[in-house]
């Protein structure tokens, strides 16, 4: 295996807030077209790790590859930021987030929404971007909504406009926080579905996510956090059908329970 | 009589002892006298015209002087916000006028005179040279004029311009976190943030308090006296007073009280309208960008 065929590279990350230590070494690769899942019990980490990967989080300890480039560090401990804003501006642009609460733009348009970062952070011309988000607006199902403001569409639908935005930077990898948390079970199922066939693919992604069912199906690989560690991981047929440790044990019968 | 000159000219109104009620009022209110209410009418609205957009500048540039992390830039934001807001402002207004008046006495003094050898300050008197006036002794009523209003523009704009730029730092520190953090997310440089994101979104967040401005400094036009200029409440206090028939061919009794009302009616419709126009843009602002789905977002920040 090449060196750009990883994606992201995640060595031996520590990220803390103030005295809590919140990641305590935590390596995860993700390679081209793979999908990686983060499951783990609530406050163990995972939105954290997710948004260190984007550098939205700077962790204290620990390296971060995109495609076989390291990001570059100044400083050290808690004074330790990335020392190039380019850098970082162009690793945000190839690996887009997808939100819980879906965060899409309140003053814009879902098509404005969509053709947004493009042009005004990539700076491709608008009428490519149009075609681009149209084609997007119409994968995700939600092409009637495009002139319509995010308040006034169903959370289902906001989250599928939420997603065409992502795809519409073309980026490397997408990762989604619990894309399906906020919704109702019925609105659920039109994400989940885009998101498997986002998979079929073979898009690169990072998912964290309360949905056992979604991580057993779409993932390549999936990971058990707990507690600022990695407790196990594997094929989601291992981890979810023979799980070693005690704790994933609980975890699942707990949230298979719930 | 000068009041005998009017600026519309009604024939009947050449001996006013004689006539009826009606055309007795309309030469009346047509003597020249009032005519200089009526422009104290136009010079309070143009005031506004000017004023109030001036000061959305001043305040926006210094909301973002205050966001900004330069700290000269930071520093200087702050204090502009709070002086003004720590200081009354009538105290401001007085002390400001004359300041500035005599910081640019001053200047033109050293600059224009540099020969003059007596000292500026004899005890409490500002003397300047007289080629240093401001304006100029010799000039025209109408210089004049113009010089005590841009003066009290100036005034007015940098005194609400420091109330709007606390309304506009607040709102743009409402803009929800999860939106900005969004932006972040995608690539935006902090300017394209900024200008993208934050400006767009505040003015849902800034309008009830700017609202609340623009009725304040309606208000505060009457202030306009205290830097000289005839404003309409001198005048309504000057020509409603009794006048006996010595003086005037208009002889009447204490009208003080209906010129107040006139003028009370004056303010309320005025600020009436106001109102009706700035619910009317809150609601077009709010019509895409709910506050409610923004709160929840805001909520929702994981
Ligand atoms: N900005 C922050 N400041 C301080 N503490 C934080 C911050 N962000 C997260 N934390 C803490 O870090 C821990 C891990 O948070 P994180 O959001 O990564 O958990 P999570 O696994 O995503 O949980 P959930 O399933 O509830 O989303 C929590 O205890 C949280 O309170
Ligand atoms: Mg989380």
């Amino acid at each position: 295996m090449s060196n750009t065929d990883l994606v992201i590279s995640i060595s031996d990350l520590h990220k803390s807030y103030g005295q809590l230590d919140v990641l305590k070494g935590v390596t995860l690769n993700a390679k081209r077209g793979e999908v990686v899942s983060l499951i783990g019990s609530s406050g163990s980490g995972k939105s954290t790790l997710l948004r260190c990967a984007n550098l939205l989080e700077t962790p204290q300890q620990g390296d971060i590859v995109f495609k076989g480039e390291p990001v570059a560090w100044k400083g050290a401990g808690e004074a330790r930021r990335p020392a190039d804003t380019s850098q970082v501006l162009r690793i945000r642009t190839n690996l887009s987030m997808v939100f819980q609460q879906f965060n899409l733009w309140s003053h814009m348009t879902i098509l404005q929404n969509v053709m947004e970062a493009p042009h005004s952070v990539l700076g491709r011309p608008k009428e490519d971007v149009k075609m681009a988000a149209l084609a997007y607006l119409e994968k995700v199902g939600i092409t009637e909504k495009a002139d319509s403001y995010p308040a006034h569409l169903s959370g289902g639908q906001q989250q599928r406009a939420a997603i065409a935005r992502a795809l519409c930077m073309e980026p490397e990898a997408l990762l989604f926080d619990e894309p399906t948390s906020a919704l109702d079970p019925e609105l659920e199922q039109e994400v989940i579905q885009v998101i498997k066939s986002l998979a079929k693919e073979g898009r690169t992604m990072l998912i964290v996510t309360h949905d056992m069912r979604l991580a057993w199906d779409v993932s390549d690989h999936v990971v058990f956090l707990n507690k600022g560690l990695i407790e196990e991981e594997g094929a989601p047929d291992d981890v979810f059908g023979h799980p070693k440790s005690e704790r994933l044990q609980q975890f699942l019968k707990s949230t298979l329970a719930a | 009589m000068e009041e005998l000159k009017r600026f519309l000219i009604f024939s009947f109104c050449s001996e006013p002892e004689t006539l009826g009620n009606l055309q007795w009022l309309s030469c009346y209110l047509t003597t020249i006298k009032h005519s200089e209410l009526y422009k104290s009418v136009f010079v309070v609205l143009l005031l506004l015209a000017i004023t109030a957009p001036v000061s959305l500048m001043f305040g926006f540039g210094g909301a973002m002087a205050a966001r900004s992390r330069i700290w000269v830039i930071n520093g200087f934001g702050r204090l502009y916000i709070a002086i003004v807001r720590g200081v009354p402002d009538i105290a401001f207004f007085m002390f400001f006028v004359i300041a500035l008046d005599q910081a640019l006495e001053w200047l033109r003094h050293h600059t224009l005179c540099p020969d003059w050898s007596d000292a500026i300050w004899q005890g409490n008197d500002f003397v300047v040279c007289p080629e240093a006036k401001m304006p100029l002794s010799a000039a025209s009523q109408w210089v004049h004029n113009s010089y005590s209003f841009a003066l009290a523009i100036l005034t007015f704009s940098i005194v609400f311009g420091a109330f709007a730029a606390n309304v506009l730092f607040g709102a743009m520190r409402a803009v929800p976190g999860a939106q900005i953090e969004t932006a972040d997310a995608y690539g935006m440089t902090r300017r394209q943030t900024f200008w993208r994101i934050i400006v767009p979104q505040m003015w849902v967040y800034a309008l009830p308090g700017l609202s609340n401005l623009w009725m304040i400094l309606i208000k505060a036009t009457p202030l306009l006296f205290l830097l000289g200029i005839e404003d309409i409440v001198y005048w309504a206090r000057e020509l409603g007073g009794s006048k006996t028939a010595k003086f005037t061919s208009y002889p009447h009794g204490d009208l003080r009280m209906w010129y107040f009302l006139a003028l009370l009616v004056f303010y309320l419709a005025f600020t009436r309208i106001s109102e009706i126009v700035l619910d009317r843009l809150m609601a077009r602002l709010t019509f895409g960008q709910a506050i409610t789905g923004g709160d929840s977002q805001r909520a929702g920040k994981t």
